[in-house]
């Protein structure tokens, strides 16, 4: 239609689709995101990990100096014990299990948990003879805030039918193929022998399980969602521990 | 030619098979799971612990070495040439005994071990024997001398009337004698008796080294249930819940009234007069006791605020009731210097002098002050734990837990703690032992404690 004089004949805008904005030309929104991961986690354990996006790789080495204890679920099986104490290894031996009662392994797991409580003591670097660090003491607070061997600081045992059994152990500085191998020491102080079937993390420090994202929500919003749920507990710890 | 038509013969007709020729060896590939499983049940299985299985009793020592008391010959005569004669003991070590030992005692420098067994011997010694507190130990070389040191447990023999039948149910030591009781023939008591400790008459310039001479004391208004020792007297306790004394008396420490000595057991009266006592403990100069309902009473020395709580002067020779508002008392145990006393519902309290364990701050108290569960492993997560015991060495503590883990405080003399190190410990500290420790004894620079191994 000709340009003129108005009438039934008029410019009319048509808009047609601009290929630039297309996502598929575009490409991603976000090309590079900086991504970085808390404490380790195995391949033959699962469970919370934690995960800093863009400036919250900051707020990871400070929960990492925070030093805070991380809380497993350990399995085990009695009967047999295998190289590298998990039960998808090769076989060394077997042995009985019939004579393990619930009480010998809670006897067991108090003495690991009294040793363990002394090496917090002393790798904590405070000089015992002093009043601060009696007041400490009593109130729990002393634990070594360096590098330390892996200590144990809590672990009770949750089910127990045998051969299998479960337990909780609250943790520091720790790697998951050691709690492998504390499962596989205490079926040797049974005098019998143990694999671990299942290493869980349902805490890190101020993270649980129900903050833990699943496979199927891992897209944005919640993702967002989740950090702000956390905010307000990460930035408190930090203050309270290192200030 | 020849060749070459043999050749034409064989490889015309045919070429080898390749399974049967053999190639370079390969390694094993990865086996199925059916492999796995079925290889997995085809193998041996060990049985290390079989029906008869029972928790063993053991008996392990720790501190200073060269007196014998520890009962370990290697530490003090090295039974090699290159090794070096131990000192100090730091971390409990395992002693072999013949017997389950039912009752141990720590005197000043020598150990005395009994078993409940009813062979002829129920008794053991080591250590110091200048006094003869572990009565006439006959050298081999020569029968009519005795030995000075002991270094070995070895058995003490007791002129017993029916030795297969009778007894031994505790045994007590103090600075240079020692009290052992039976369950039906009264208490044997031997050593030194210069201030009449052994309940006899004393005798001017006795020699008592080498001396074969054990007492027997069987006059009691009714079965004597303890014995205690002090530093230089006797308690013993019996079943009607009466107290004697007999012993050195100078810091009223036998609670008779008068600061003479006491030749023979003689029963205490002033606030215990008429009271069921439960529990007796000395170890210095105070002594303390413990009746049915839960009170404590104590007498002798006071120099260290033991007994300023209801007095001012520093020797006490007649029982007073301590008035203190912690509860109903179970268990109480006097130090050299300081005392310890446990509640009903698990709860330590501590005065006296010296490391108390409440941390450096605490030097003195005369009124007893908590010491915090938490320092004993008690927390949120193991509500359950509660001090079962409270024992007293000369200037260091001892508490057990029912888990049966062993708390130590104190004053480290000659490594006594057993801790691994050789610092004072101003706040119970755990004592790693590989078992459940059932009870302790603590003398001045060594510690013996009877513990059951875990499975």
């Amino acid at each position: 239609p000709a340009p003129g004089d108005g009438g039934a004949t008029g410019l009319v805008a048509a808009r047609v689709p601009v290929l630039a904005d297309h996502p598929l030309v575009r490409g991603p929104r976000f090309r590079r995101l900086k991504l970085g991961a808390g404490h380790r986690l195995d391949v033959k354990a699962s469970g919370v990990f934690v995960l800093g996006i863009g400036h919250g790789n900051k707020l990871l080495t400070d929960l990492y100096n925070c030093h805070l204890t991380k809380v497993y679920t350990v399995g085990g099986l009695f009967g047999k014990a295998t190289d590298d104490f998990s039960d998808m290894g090769k076989l060394v031996e077997k042995t009985t299990f019939d004579h393990i009662t619930r009480e010998k392994l809670e006897r067991i797991l108090a003495v690991i948990q009294g040793t363990n409580h002394k090496a917090l003591l002393l790798h904590s670097n405070i000089d015992m003879k002093t009043q601060e660090a009696y007041e400490l003491a009593v109130k729990g607070l002393i634990r070594p805030m360096g590098k330390s061997p892996p200590i144990i600081t809590a672990i009770r045992c949750l089910q127990f039918t045998l051969p299998e059994f479960q337990l909780e152990i609250h943790c520091l500085h720790e790697t998951q193929q050691y709690l492998r191998k504390i499962v596989h020491e205490i079926g040797l102080e049974l005098k019998s022998s143990a694999v671990c079937t299942q290493v869980r993390r349902i805490r890190d420090g101020v993270f649980t399980l129900e903050d833990a994202l699943p496979r199927t929500q891992w897209n944005l919003q919640s993702i967002q969602n989740a950090i702000g749920n956390c905010q307000l507990r990460v930035k408190r710890e930090i203050e309270k521990t290192i200030g | 030619a020849m060749w070459r038509a043999l050749s034409g013969a064989l490889g015309g007709a045919r070429r080898p098979l390749p399974a049967l020729c053999r190639g370079l060896a390969k390694p094993a590939g990865p086996r199925g799971a059916r492999q796995l499983r079925e290889e997995e049940e085809a193998a041996p299985l060990f049985q290390y612990v079989g029906k008869a299985a029972r928790r063993q009793d053991r008996v392990f020592v720790w501190g200073f070495c060269y007196s014998g008391a520890l009962g370990v010959p290697s530490f003090v005569r090295p039974d090699a040439g290159w090794k070096k004669p131990r000192r100090v003991q730091a971390t409990p070590y395992r002693l072999e005994t013949e017997e389950k030992i039912s009752s141990a005692a720590c005197g000043y420098g020598f150990t005395l071990l009994s078993s409940s067994t009813t062979d002829i011997t129920k008794v053991w010694g080591m250590g110091l024997n200048k006094d003869s507190q572990l009565g006439f130990q006959r050298t081999r070389r020569d029968r009519t001398k005795g030995y000075e040191y002991v270094l070995e447990p070895s058995p003490i023999p007791l002129p017993l009337e029916k030795p297969q039948q009778t007894r031994v149910l505790q045994v007590s030591c103090g600075r240079a004698h020692s009290l052992i009781l039976t369950d039906s023939e009264g208490v044997f008591t031997m050593g030194n008796n210069s201030y009449g400790q052994c309940g006899r008459k004393v005798v001017e310039d006795e020699t008592y080294s080498e001396s074969h001479l054990i007492h027997q004391l069987k006059e009691f208004d009714s079965r004597v249930v303890q014995v205690v020792c002090g530093q230089d007297h006797s308690l013993f306790r019996t079943k009607k819940g009466a107290v004697y004394a007999c012993g050195w008396g100078a810091d009223g420490q036998t609670g008779l009234g008068h600061y003479n000595i006491t030749s023979v057991p003689t029963k205490l009266r002033g606030d215990i007069a008429g009271v069921n006592i439960i529990q007796v403990s000395s170890y210095g100069d105070c002594c303390l006791a413990v009746s049915d309902e839960g009170d404590v009473f104590g007498w002798g020395n006071s120099e260290y605020l033991q007994l300023a709580s209801v007095t001012e002067t520093t020797q006490v020779n007649v029982p007073r009731h301590l008035p203190f508002k912690i509860g109903k008392i179970k268990e109480a145990a006097c130090g050299g210097t300081g005392n310890v006393v446990l509640t009903e519902e698990g709860n330590v309290f501590v005065w006296g002098y010296g490391i108390l364990g409440k941390g450096p701050n605490l030097i003195e108290t005369a009124v007893p002050e908590m010491i915090p569960p938490s320092l004993f492993g008690w927390s949120d997560f193991n509500p359950d734990i509660r001090v079962a015991h409270v024992r007293c060495g000369l200037s260091h503590f001892a508490a057990l837990t029912n888990r049966g883990e062993l708390f130590v405080w104190g004053k480290n003399l000659r490594g006594c703690l057993g801790t691994g190190r050789m610092e004072d410990q101003y706040f119970p500290w755990r004592v790693t032992v590989p078992g459940e420790v059932v009870d302790v004894a603590c003398g001045v620079d060594h510690m013996v404690s009877m513990v059951k191994s875990f499975t």
